[in-house]
């Protein structure tokens, strides 16, 4: 009895923490959640966010897990929803997984947005969309196309074989394949774990065991300098081509050097900056379902397709632009 | 050889695999991507002799992944600072050798289970790397790749002391006395510590070891390539602790060797690239691995049953 007792204290000056957390001078307070917040992928997008939070006077919070962990998400969010937070964006590790613990938040009156990738659509009011999955499937399947001159055979380096985002990926690089180039083989599809070591010893096996491999195209963050460090010491320069979706910075070196003709990507911070415009606007009432554009800031305005506020079309960075980006 | 049947049925399950991959894809042994393949195993294998030396002693370390982790990224700070080579060499084992001091100091000295400790550290330590560096690639300096040497020379070099350090630590650990006591306090601590080994500080100098052979890998992965992603290293502690369990060390301490632990890596690491060279499905990589530890469970289990040891 005694412990219930204390248990019921202690719950009780939590809460009022958290009321009195929420209500200090009356900041909306926005939640942002990265896959992994130790990607540099997602800091960038932090960048973005602080911006637009600095521009429009709301207090942000930015945590996540350390390494894509669908469980530590939906942690996470209880806690949010305890500590009272006024929107919720997140970057979904895994569709279903996350939705129940955010309807729960919807309930309890927060405003959800999902961005980077998404949930299910009845778990948040809108995603933020950084480039529709068809935009980078053949983004990405044009841009090897364009190097192999239409044909010949070319491998994919994934995340994970069942990472959402890679997944969908991938069915519009092979639809595309299928549409436009007969030409062309997709003879291999390897995970790397999202470790560079891991793409780098796949891209090495990818190379051996496939002599007319003419690219290598990766769609996670680290395995494109994974497959380049690779091509470099198998002697395959300019031979054994790559592409990918990937961070500026990472790449650079590679792309001087001739190994890697393409870096594809959207603009990373334009989407933490839209996230947050796009969440506050919805807290405030300014954004409801239904909306056609949205103005976003110094951005100007976007368009909303549905329930997709769409970031526009991906950005290729090659050897004449990459300097210009650094993140 | 009954004695050795472990270690030589996974010698035999490896030796098939590459006889069927000869016949199969001869490809896969064309030489200067076999050599780049077997050098990426290099690291793994140097943290593997140290795993086996901790689970022989009934211990395991499920830290060792993110040891690798701040290693990799410490020492790639300060080569990045122009740290000579040899001084980074040694403050990465330091380091490693002193994270491992943490966890033997935790089981050894407050006899806390080592599952939960390195758990802890585990958890801690990537946490604590994520918070430093974010996520963000360390650039080395080009003075670091393969130690400033030709390619073919580093990676010959890195194999030759990956080999080296299994082959000293292995006939250390069956022919030296410290080697012996590893086995005697894994298969019975009590007995041993009436025989006059100390099984706590045998427990604790495991971890130190396994935490310095653990900085030494890391430099010897980060000289494979000009950048260090600070993820990389995880999952480690999987893959040397399945390498060591297919290779016949006993997970309840006391049994097993560095031969079958190397037998079992080699065995692990050449799913892989065998899938990649025979055109199958990457779905099947990780059943196969997880289907090749749960016959050495298997065996270790009917074994235990039949009265041996």
């Amino acid at each position: 009895m005694k412990t219930l007792l204390r248990l019921g204290v202690l719950v009780a000056l939590f809460s009022a923490a958290a009321t009195v957390l929420s209500a200090a001078d009356g900041k909306l307070m926005v939640a942002l959640m990265p896959k992994a917040k130790g990607n540099a992928y997602f800091l960038s997008v932090k960048a973005g966010a602080e911006k637009a939070a600095k521009e429009l006077g709301v207090e942000l919070l930015f945590d996540g897990p350390t390494d894509t962990n669908a469980a530590k998400q939906n942690e996470i969010v209880e806690n949010w929803i305890t500590l009272g937070v006024d929107v919720i964006a997140v970057a979904a590790e895994n569709k279903e997984g996350i939705s129940t613990a955010l309807r729960k938040a919807q309930k309890a009156g927060t405003k959800v947005i999902t961005y980077d990738a998404d949930a299910l659509p009845d778990a948040r009011s809108f995603f933020v969309n950084q480039a529709t999955p068809e935009g980078i499937g053949q983004g990405l399947m044009d841009e090897a196309a364009r190097l192999m001159n239409n044909e010949g055979e070319f491998a994919i380096i994934t995340a994970t074989l069942t990472a959402a985002n890679q997944r969908e990926w991938m069915k519009h690089i092979e639809a595309r394949l299928k549409s436009s180039y007969p030409k062309m083989t997709l003879v291999a599809v390897r995970p790397s774990d999202d470790l560079k070591d891991k793409a780098q010893s796949e891209a090495t096996a990818l190379m051996s065991a496939n002599p007319n491999l003419k690219l290598i195209m990766a769609i996670c963050t680290p395995g494109v300098p994974g497959a380049a460090e690779a091509v470099k010491q198998a002697g395959k320069t300019g031979k054994v081509k790559v592409i990918g979706l990937g961070l500026p910075n990472e790449n650079k070196r590679y792309v001087h050097e001739g190994v890697t003709d393409s870096v594809i990507l959207w603009n990373t911070m334009d989407l933490g900056y839209l996230t947050i415009y796009a969440g506050t606007a919805l807290a405030k009432d300014q954004l409801k379902p239904g909306a056609v554009s949205f103005k976003a800031g110094s951005m100007g305005t976007f368009e909303i397709k549905g329930d997709n506020i769409l970031l526009g079309k991906p950005f290729i960075f090659n050897k004449g632009n990459i300097d210009q980006f650094d993140f | 050889m009954k004695r050795y049947f472990r270690e030589l049925s996974v010698t035999a399950a490896l030796l098939l695999v590459l006889l069927g991959l000869a016949v199969l894809a001869p490809a896969f042994y064309q030489p200067q991507p076999l050599l780049s393949l077997v050098t990426r195993e290099a690291p793994t294998l140097i943290v593997a002799c140290g795993m086996a030396l901790v689970i022989i002693c009934r211990q395991i370390d499920i830290s060792v992944g993110s040891q690798f982790s701040v290693c990799s990224v410490c020492a790639g700070l300060l080569a990045a600072r122009g740290w000579p080579l040899p001084l980074v060499v040694a403050a990465s084992a330091g380091l490693g050798a002193l994270m491992g001091a943490i966890n033997g100091g935790l089981v050894a000295g407050l006899r806390l289970p080592s599952i939960v400790v390195t758990l802890a550290t585990m958890v801690t330590l990537r946490q604590g790397l994520n918070l430093v560096r974010q996520g963000e690639f360390v650039n080395l300096p080009d003075s670091v790749q393969w130690f400033g040497l030709s390619q073919s020379a580093g990676q010959a070099t890195l194999v030759v002391s990956a080999l080296v350090v299994l082959v000293v630590i292995g006939l250390a650990l069956r022919h030296l006395s410290a080697g012996r006591q590893v086995y005697a306090v894994g298969t019975n601590a009590e007995a041993a510590r009436l025989a006059g080994i100390p099984p706590q500080r045998v427990t604790f100098l495991v971890f130190v070891f396994l935490g310095a052979l653990t900085g030494l890998a890391a430099i010897m992965n980060i000289v494979q390539s000009p950048q260090v992603q600070p993820l990389s290293g995880a999952g480690l502690e999987l893959k040397v602790i399945a390498a060591v369990v297919v290779g016949g060390v006993a997970i309840a301490g006391g049994r097993g060797n560095l031969w079958g632990a190397f037998a079992g890596l080699l065995l692990l690491a050449c799913v892989s690239p065998a899938l990649t060279h025979l055109h199958i499905e990457a779905y099947w990589e990780k059943a196969i691995q997880g289907a090749i530890i749960l016959l050495a469970v298997v065996a270790d289990g009917v074994r235990q049953r039949r009265g041996g040891k």
